[in-house]
C-alpha cells in the first residue's frame, strides 16, 4: 500500500507544476492549490503509515496503548492546510484584482513591472 | 526576555488593528512599539554577546517536544538589526503614510511583518520557521498590495507566486526531513544528522532546502521576483523589504547549511559557491542596466547577497564571520539607500535618474547622507562595507579560492560604478528641465532625515569601530560552526 | 599619538571648512593654509630624529580578530613625502583662495582638499598594509570629488569617474595582493614583513602578489597602459592638478614601491616588470607631451613621463637608482607644482592656457615669468638648478642598470631631449615673443605668485646648495628603503664624465627637436602612436559595450515573463536533484506491493483522473470541480490512514476553497488555448520529471526508520501532562501552540489584505511614472 501515496504525491505535483506553467491566471492558482495538497500528503506519508489507528486516547485510558499513527505530522498538516488556505485565497483575490486592473488574461503579458519598454529603448547614458 | 521580542510587535499589531478608526494615532503608537522592540532587542544582545545562548521552551515543554526559541549570537544580531530598521522606518514613515493608508492597516501590517521576521530569527524548529515565513510573507504581500497601481499589482503577483512555490518546497523539505530524522527541532536535527550513516537522502533534502531558501534569499537563478516587485512597493515598505526580507532567506540558508546539512560540504557548499559567484555577477550586471533609482538598488541587493552566500559557501570560520559582518553592514546600508531614494523622489518627483539632478547643489546634507551608505556599499574604506568585503575576500584568498575572489573584486568595481552612476546622475548633474516633469517643491524634512542620518551614522561607526563588530561576527560564526553549545542549550546538557 | 592627532586635526579641519568659509569667505584659503605649514614645521623639526634612524610611532589594534592595526610611523621615507604634501598643500591652499575666489561650492572644495591632504598623510605614515590601503582608497575618493568639482560639466563627471574606476580597480587588486602578502608574511605590519622578505620572495605566490600590487601602484601612478586617466583629470581646477595630479597623489604608487622594496624587491620579476613599464611610460609620456598645445595637458603628459622615470628607477632597484629617484621626486614636485600654479595664474589672468596664444608674459607678468623660466630650466635639467643634479643622478643610475643599461639609457636620453624641447616650448614663445597675444585682464595677485615663486626658487637654491638635503632628507629616506647607512654627496660639477656628455647630448638633441617642432608644427600633430592615444577611447568603448551587454543579459534573465521564472525555478530544482541522484547511483528498492487495498486503488485512479481533467479541461467549472474531488480524495486518504481530524479539516477547508473559487470565477479570465504544442510538451516534461523525482525521494525516505521521540512523548504525555485525549489537538493548542498562533496571524493578515484589495475594486489603475 505504501507505493500508492508517493505515486499520488507525484501525480499531484506533476499536475500542479504543469498548471503553474500555464498562461491563464486561474490555472496558475489552481496549480498552487494542487501543489499544496501534494505537499501536505507528502508530510503525511512521512509520518510512516504503519497503522490506521488514530492518535486519540480512549475515554477510559490515560495513555495510548499500542501503535497509533504519528500525531505530529497530522498537527503540522493541520496548520499547513489553514495557512495554505489563507494564502491561496489571497493569491486568488490578487489574480482577480490583476485581471480587473489590467484586463490581462495571459500571464505572458504581465511584464510591466520588470520590463519597462520605455526604459529599454532609452540608452543608459552616463 | 526572548518572548518580549515577539510579544511587543504582536501586541502592537493588535492594538493598531483594533484602533483602525483612529489612524492619526497610529504613527505615535507604531513609533512607541518600535522603540520598545529596539530596547528589547538591545537587551537580548547584551545577554548573548558574551556567547551565552538564550533558550525559551514555549509552554515549558522540553525540547525537542515543544517549540524552542533560541537566541544565539547570530539570531540576536539579526533581531537587533530588524529592530533598528523597524525603528528608523517608523520615524520615516510619518511623511509617507497618510491617514487613509494607516486606516487600511499599514502600521499594523508592518508590526505583524516584523513579528514574523523576529519569529523566523528566533525559532529553533523547522516547521515553526515555516510558519514564521508565512506570517512575514503574507504581511509583505498585503503591504505590497496596499497601493493601487496596476504595476504594483503585477509586481505583487509575481512576488506572491514565486514565494508560494518556495513555500511549497519548504513544506516538501520539512516532510522529507521529518521522514529522515523523525524530528524537526533544529538542535535535535543537528545531533541526528551528525550521526546518520546513510546521508544520500539527507543530501536530497538539503538540495530542496537550498532551492526553497534560495528563492527567498534571491540567489541566482531564483531571484526573479525581487527586481520585479521591490521597486513597486511604497518606499517605507521597500526599505524594510530591501534590508530584511531576503536576509531572512540568507539567515535560513546560513542556519541550516551550518547546523544541519554539513555532511558533504564538498558538494553542497561548492554549489553554493557557484551560486554565490553567479548571484554577485548577475545582480551587478542587472544594476548596470537600470535607470531607475530603486531598480539599481534592487539589483544590488542581489549582488550583495552573493557576497553573503560566498561567506557561507567558503565555510571557514573567517568566511562565515564575513558573511555575518556582511549582513550587518548590508541591512543598515541598503534600507538607508531606499529611504534616501524616497526622499529624493518626494523632492524631485521621480525615481528615473535621467530626470533627476541638482541634489548635490541644493541639498548638501542629503548628498552627504547618500554618499556615506552608497560608498559603503561600494566598499570604500573605512566604511562598513569595506570590512565586510575585506573579510570574505580574505577568507577566499586564505583557502586559495581565487576564482570567486576575483569575481568578488570585479563585482566590487562594478558596484562602485553603479553608485557613482547614481551620484553623478542624481546628485551632481544639472537637472534637465522637461515639460512633463517638474519638481514637487517639497523640501526634505527632519522627520525623514533623522532616521537616514541615524543609519548613516551607524554605517560610519561600524566602519571606524570595526573591531567590536568583527568580534561579534566572529563569535557568531564560532557558534555556528561549533554545535555543541547550541545543542546543549536547546536540548539540555544531559544528552 | 601625535601622528594620529595631526591626522584627526586635518580631517576635522576638512569637516569644518565649509562652515569656516561661510564666515571668512575670501580669507579662508590662507587661514586654512596655516595648519599645513605648522605641520611642515613639525616635520622639519623631526628631521634630526629621523637622521638617527628613530621613528615616531602610533599603534592601535583596529580589528583584533584579523590582526589589523591602525598604525603609523614616520621614518625618512615618509618624512620626505610628507613634507612635500604639507608644504605644497599649504601653498596650494594659499593659491586656491585667490584662484577660485568665491565661485560655486568653494567651501566643499576646501573640504575635499583637506580630506585629500589627511588621506595622503595617512597613506604615507601607515605602517600597516590595511591602514595604508584605507587611506589609499580615500585619496582616490577625494580625487574623484575634486576632479568632479565642476559637477555640472559632463566632461568633468566623466573624467572623475574614469579616474576613480581606474584607480579603485587597481586598488581592489592591490587589496587582494596585500591580503595574500600578509597571509604569507604573517602580518600586515611593515616591520614584520620586512624581516620576512626572503621567504616571501621564494613563495609560489610571490609572482601573483607582486603583479596584484603592481596593478595598484601602476594605476595610481598613471603608468602605461593606465595612464590615460591623468590627462583627463586635468578637468579639475588647477590647484587640484598641481597638488594631487602632479606633486603628491600620483606619487603614491612610487611611494608604495619604495616602501615595499625591502619586502618584494631584488628579484628578476621586480626588475623586469617595473623597469619595463617605467621605461615605456617615460618615453611615451614625453612623446605625447610635445604634441599638446594646452599648457595643462603638456604638463599632464610630462608628469606621466616623470612618473615613468620614477617607476623605472624603482625597477632598477639599486642604491644609485633610489638616490636618483629621491632627488628627482623632490625636484619634480618643485618644478611641476610651480608650473601648474603658473599655468593657473596665467589662466586666471588671461583666460587662456593655449601656448599658441600666449605671448610677451615678460612684460605683463614679470615675476611669474622669472618663476616660469626657473621651473622650466629645472624641467629641462639645466644647471645650476636642482633639475640638473637630478638628471645627472638619473643618468648615472641608468648607466649602472643591471640589465639592458644602454637601452634604458637611450630611452632616458630621448625622453629628456623631449623635456628640453618642452621647456623651450613653454618658455620661449609665451615669455619672450613680442607678438600680442591674449590680453591680461588683471595681473596675478600676491597669493597667486607666492606658491610658484617659492617652489621655483627652491629648485634654484637647493641646486646651488644641494648638500643641504643630502644628510637631512635623502640619507634617512635611503636608510628606510635599503636599511643601510649611506653618505650622499651631491654637487653640480662632477668633472667631465659620461654622464656630463649625455647631458650635453640631451641639450643639443632637445634644441634640435624644438627647432623641428617650430619648423614642422603640423607633423607633430599627426596621430602618431595612434594605439596609445586610443586608450581613452578604448575605455569609452569598453564601458559602452559593457552597458549594452548588461542590458542584453538583464533583459535575457529578467525578461518579465512570470511563466519562465517559474519554469527556471522548477528546472533548477529538478536539475540539482537529478544531478545528485544520478551521481550517487543508489539502488531504489520498490516497496512491497503486498497490501493492496481496493480503496487505495480507487483513490489513486480517482485522483489521477481528476488531475488529468484539471490539466486538460477547457471549462473552468470542471477544473474547479476536479480540484474539489482531489481535495476530498485527499481527505479520504487522511481518514483511511488514521487521521480523522485532519480529514475533517481538509474536508471543510476544501469546501470553503471551492466556494471562494466559484465566487471569484466570474471575475477571472476564461480558459483559452494559449500555449502551443511545443511549450506544452516542454512544461509537461519538466512537471513529470520533478513530480517523478519527488516520488522517488519519497520512496527513499520511507525506508528510513528514524526514532521519533517527540511523537512517543506526545502519546505518553498528552493526557497526563496536558489534559487532552485527542493528541493532535493537544499538539496544536499546547505542545506547538506557537505554530497555531502564527497560523491565526496568517489568517488575520490575509483577511486584512483581501479586504484591502476588495475595497479597491473596479479602479482601473494607472501606471505609476
Amino acid at each position: 500500500m505504501q507505493l500508492f501515496l508517493p505515486l499520488i504525491i507525484g501525480i499531484l505535483f506533476s499536475a500542479g507544476f504543469y498548471l503553474l506553467l500555464r498562461r491563464n491566471l486561474l490555472k496558475v492558482i489552481l496549480g498552487i492549490a494542487l501543489v499544496a495538497h501534494a505537499a501536505n500528503l507528502l508530510i503525511f506519508t512521512m509520518g510512516g503509515l504503519k497503522t490506521t489507528r488514530p492518535p486519540i486516547i480512549a475515554e477510559s485510558k490515560k495513555m495510548i496503548e499500542g501503535l497509533v499513527t504519528d500525531p505530529l505530522p497530522q498537527a503540522l498538516i493541520l496548520t499547513a492546510i489553514v495557512i495554505g488556505f489563507g494564502v491561496q485565497v489571497f493569491a486568488l483575490i490578487l489574480a482577480r484584482r490583476l485581471y480587473q486592473q489590467t484586463g490581462i488574461s495571459d500571464i505572458n503579458a504581465v511584464k510591466n513591472s520588470d520590463v519597462n519598454t520605455e526604459q529599454v529603448e532609452k540608452d543608459g547614458s552616463l | 526576555m526572548i518572548i518580549s521580542i515577539l510579544i511587543i510587535p504582536l501586541l502592537g499589531g493588535i492594538i493598531l488593528l483594533l484602533s483602525s478608526k483612529r489612524p492619526r494615532w497610529h504613527f505615535t503608537v507604531n513609533f512607541l512599539v518600535s522603540s520598545a522592540s529596539l530596547i528589547a532587542a538591545v537587551i537580548v544582545l547584551t545577554q548573548t554577546v558574551s556567547g551565552r545562548i538564550l533558550t525559551l521552551q514555549i509552554g515549558n515543554w522540553p525540547a525537542p517536544f515543544g517549540i524552542t526559541l533560541v537566541a544565539d549570537l547570530l539570531s540576536s544580531v539579526m533581531v537587533l538589526l530588524t529592530a533598528i530598521i523597524g525603528w528608523a522606518v517608523a520615524i520615516y514613515a510619518n511623511k509617507y503614510v497618510n491617514a487613509h493608508q494607516a486606516g487600511e492597516g499599514f502600521f499594523a501590517l508592518m508590526q505583524l511583518m516584523l513579528f514574523g521576521i523576529y519569529g523566523a530569527f528566533l525559532t529553533g524548529d523547522m516547521f515553526n520557521l515555516y510558519v514564521w515565513f508565512e506570517v512575514l510573507l503574507i504581511a509583505s504581500f498585503s503591504l505590497m498590495t496596499l497601493g493601487s497601481t496596476s504595476r504594483q499589482t503585477e509586481g505583487a503577483f509575481k512576488y506572491v507566486l514565486l514565494n508560494l512555490v518556495a513555500s511549497a518546497f519548504f513544506l516538501v523539505g520539512i516532510g522529507l526531513l521529518y521522514g529522515v530524522a523523525g524530528t524537526l527541532n533544529m538542535a535535535d536535527l543537528a545531533r541526528k544528522a551528525a550521526m546518520m550513516e546513510n546521508t544520500i537522502v539527507l543530501q536530497t533534502v538539503a538540495l530542496i532546502f537550498m532551492v526553497s531558501f534560495g528563492i527567498k534569499a534571491a540567489v541566482f537563478p531564483l531571484y526573479f521576483w525581487l527586481p520585479a516587485s521591490y521597486h513597486t512597493a511604497p518606499i517605507p515598505v521597500a526599505a524594510i523589504f530591501a534590508g530584511l526580507l531576503t536576509k531572512v532567506g540568507v539567515y535560513a540558508l546560513i542556519r541550516v547549511f551550518s547546523l544541519i546539512f554539513i555532511h558533504d560540504t564538498n558538494f553542497t557548499h561548492t554549489i553554493l559557491l557557484i551560486v554565490a559567484g553567479l548571484t554577485m555577477l548577475s545582480g551587478v550586471i542587472g544594476a548596470a542596466a537600470q535607470n531607475d533609482f530603486r531598480r539599481i538598488l534592487s539589483f544590488h541587493i542581489i549582488s550583495q547577497i552573493g557576497y553573503m552566500i560566498m561567506g557561507l559557501a567558503l565555510f571557514t570560520p573567517l568566511a562565515v564571520a564575513g558573511a555575518v559582518f556582511y549582513i550587518i553592514h548590508h541591512i543598515i546600508v541598503k534600507s538607508n539607500l531606499f529611504l534616501i531614494a524616497g526622499i529624493v523622489e518626494r523632492i524631485h518627483g521621480s525615481f528615473d535618474v535621467s530626470r533627476l539632478g541638482d541634489v548635490y547643489k541644493k541639498w548638501p546634507l542629503l548628498a552627504l547622507l547618500f554618499f556615506i551608505p552608497a560608498f559603503s556599499l561600494a566598499g570604500i574604506p573605512p566604511l562598513s562595507g569595506f570590512w565586510a568585503k575585506l573579510t570574505v575576500i580574505k577568507a577566499g584568498l586564505d583557502i586559495r579560492q581565487f576564482a570567486i575572489v576575483f569575481v568578488a573584486l570585479g563585482v566590487g568595481l562594478l558596484t562602485i560604478f553603479s553608485m557613482t552612476k547614481i551620484w553623478a546622475q542624481v546628485f551632481w548633474k544639472e537637472q534637465p528641465i522637461t515639460k512633463e516633469h517638474r519638481n514637487t517643491g517639497n523640501n526634505p524634512v527632519w522627520m525623514e532625515l533623522i532616521p537616514v542620518a541615524f543609519l548613516a551614522l551607524l554605517t560610519i561607526i561600524i566602519g571606524l569601530l570595526a573591531g567590536p563588530v568583527f568580534e561579534i561576527s566572529n563569535r557568531a560564526a564560532e557558534q555556528l560552526l561549533n554545535h555543541k553549545p547550541y545543542i546543549e542549550a536547546v536540548l539540555g546538557g544531559g544528552r | 599619538m601625535e601622528l594620529l592627532l595631526m591626522l584627526l586635526a586635518v580631517f576635522a579641519l576638512a569637516a569644518l571648512a565649509p562652515l569656516l568659509y561661510s564666515f571668512t569667505r575670501g580669507n579662508t584659503g590662507w587661514l586654512l593654509a596655516i595648519f599645513p605649514f605648522m605641520l611642515t614645521a613639525y616635520l622639519l623639526l623631526n628631521i634630526p630624529q629621523t637622521m638617527t634612524g628613530h621613528s615616531v610611532q602610533f599603534d592601535w589594534m583596529w580589528i583584533h580578530g584579523l590582526d589589523i592595526h591602525l598604525a603609523f610611523y614616520l621614518d625618512g621615507l615618509s618624512l620626505i613625502f610628507s613634507i612635500l604634501v604639507t608644504g605644497i598643500g599649504g601653498l596650494i591652499l594659499l593659491f586656491t583662495g585667490q584662484y577660485l575666489g568665491n565661485a560655486g561650492l568653494i567651501g566643499r572644495f576646501y573640504s575635499y582638499l583637506l580630506l585629500f591632504m589627511g588621506s595622503m598623510l595617512g597613506l604615507l605614515w601607515a605602517s600597516d598594509l590595511i591602514t595604508l590601503f584605507v587611506f589609499w582608497e580615500l585619496t582616490s575618493i577625494s580625487s574623484y570629488l575634486l576632479i568632479g568639482y565642476n559637477h555640472e560639466d559632463e566632461q568633468s563627471r566623466r573624467a572623475a569617474l574614469q579616474a576613480l574606476l581606474i584607480t579603485a580597480g587597481g586598488g581592489l587588486l592591490l587589496l587582494a595582493g596585500f591580503l595574500l602578502l600578509a597571509q604569507i608574511g604573517g602580518s600586515f605590519s611593515f616591520h614584520i614583513l620586512r624581516s620576512s622578505g626572503r621567504s616571501i620572495q621564494h613563495h609560489a605566490l610571490y609572482p601573483l602578489i607582486l603583479i596584484l600590487i603592481l596593478f595598484g601602484a601602476f594605476t595610481k601612478s598613471a603608468q602605461f597602459p593606465f595612464h590615460f586617466w591623468l590627462p583627463n583629470a586635468m578637468k579639475a581646477p588647477t590647484p587640484v592638478s598641481a597638488f594631487l595630479h602632479s606633486a603628491t597623489m600620483v606619487k603614491a604608487g612610487i611611494y608604495l614601491l619604495a616602501r615595499l622594496n625591502p619586502v618584494l624587491g631584488q628579484t628578476e620579476l621586480w626588475h623586469m616588470l617595473i623597469s619595463t613599464t617605467g621605461a615605456v611610460t617615460m618615453l611615451m609620456g614625453a612623446i605625447l607631451a610635445i604634441r599638446q598645445v594646452d599648457l595643462k595637458k603638456i604638463l599632464a603628459y610630462s608628469t606621466i613621463s616623470a612618473l615613468g622615470t620614477l617607476v623605472l628607477l624603482m625597477g632598477l632597484d639599486t642604491k644609485a637608482a633610489f638616490k636618483a629617484a629621491l632627488v628627482f621626486l623632490l625636484v619634480h614636485s618643485f618644478y611641476k607644482g610651480a608650473l601648474f600654479m603658473i599655468t593657473g595664474a596665467i589662466d586666471h589672468s588671461t583666460g587662456s592656457r593655449d601656448i599658441r596664444h600666449l605671448s610677451n608674459l615678460k612684460k605683463s607678468m614679470p615675476m611669474l615669468s622669472v618663476s616660469l623660466i626657473l621651473a622650466s630650466f629645472s624641467l629641462a635639467g639645466l644647471p645650476p638648478l636642482l633639475g640638473f643634479i637630478s638628471k645627472e643622478l638619473v643618468y648615472e643610475a641608468k648607466l649602472q642598470a643591471p640589465n639592458a643599461a644602454w637601452l634604458i639609457t637611450s630611452f632616458g636620453v630621448l625622453a629628456n631631449m623631449l623635456m628640453v624641447a618642452l621647456a623651450a616650448t613653454i618658455v620661449l614663445r609665451p615669455v619672450f615673443s613680442g607678438k600680442s597675444g591674449v590680453a591680461v585682464k588683471h595681473p596675478p595677485s600676491a597669493f597667486l605668485l607666492v606658491g610658484p615663486i617659492i617652489l621655483s626658487a627652491l629648485g634654484l637654491v637647493v641646486g646651488l646648495y644641494p648638500q643641504m638635503i643630502a644628510a637631512s632628507l635623502l640619507e634617512p629616506a635611503l636608510i628606510a628603503i635599503q636599511a643601510e647607512v649611506t653618505t650622499i654627496k651631491l654637487a653640480l660639477w662632477h668633472g667631465v664624465n659620461p654622464v656630463l656628455l649625455l647631458s650635453l647630448l640631451t641639450f643639443l638633441g632637445g634644441v634640435i627637436i624644438y627647432i623641428l617642432t617650430r619648423l614642422y608644427p603640423d607633423h607633430f600633430k599627426k596621430p602618431l602612436l595612434s594605439q596609445v592615444m586610443k586608450a581613452d577611447t578604448m575605455y569609452d568603448d569598453a564601458l559602452d559595450k559593457f552597458l549594452k551587454l548588461a542590458k542584453q543579459i538583464t533583459l535575457f534573465i529578467q525578461h518579465g515573463n512570470l511563466r519562465y521564472y517559474l519554469f527556471v525555478t522548477l528546472l533548477t530544482i529538478s536539475g540539482l536533484l537529478l544531478f545528485y541522484l544520478l551521481t550517487e547511483q543508489m539502488a531504489i528498492t520498490l516497496p512491497v506491493l503486498a497490501e493492496i487495498r481496493v480503496s487505495d486503488m480507487t483513490l489513486l485512479v480517482l485522483i489521477l483522473l481528476s488531475a488529468l481533467m484539471m490539466v486538460l479541461t477547457g471549462s473552468r467549472i470542471l477544473a474547479i470541480v476536479a480540484l474539489g474531488v482531489i481535495g476530498y480524495a485527499v481527505a479520504l486518504i487522511f481518514f483511511s490512514y488514521g487521521a480523522p481530524d485532519l480529514a475533517m479539516t481538509q474536508f471543510s477547508i476544501e469546501t470553503l476553497s471551492i466556494i471562494v473559487f466559484v465566487l471569484v470565477l466570474r471575475k477571472l479570465p476564461k480558459f483559452s488555448r494559449l500555449s502551443g504544442r511545443l511549450s506544452k510538451t516542454r512544461d509537461a516534461f519538466i512537471a513529470l520529471l520533478l513530480g517523478g523525482i519527488i516520488t522517488v525521494i519519497s520512496f527513499l525516505v520511507m525506508h528510513q526508520q528514524p526514532t521519533k521521540e517527540a511523537s512517543t512523548f506526545f502519546t505518553e504525555n498528552s493526557y497526563t501532562a496536558a489534559k487532552g485525549k485527542n493528541i493532535v489537538n493537544v499538539i496544536l493548542v499546547d505542545f506547538r501552540a506557537l505554530d497555531t498562533l502564527g497560523e491565526i496571524t496568517v489568517l488575520a493578515i490575509a483577511a486584512i489584505g483581501i479586504v484591502g484589495m476588495l475595497k479597491l475594486k473596479n479602479q482601473k489603475g494607472t501606471s505609476s511614472p
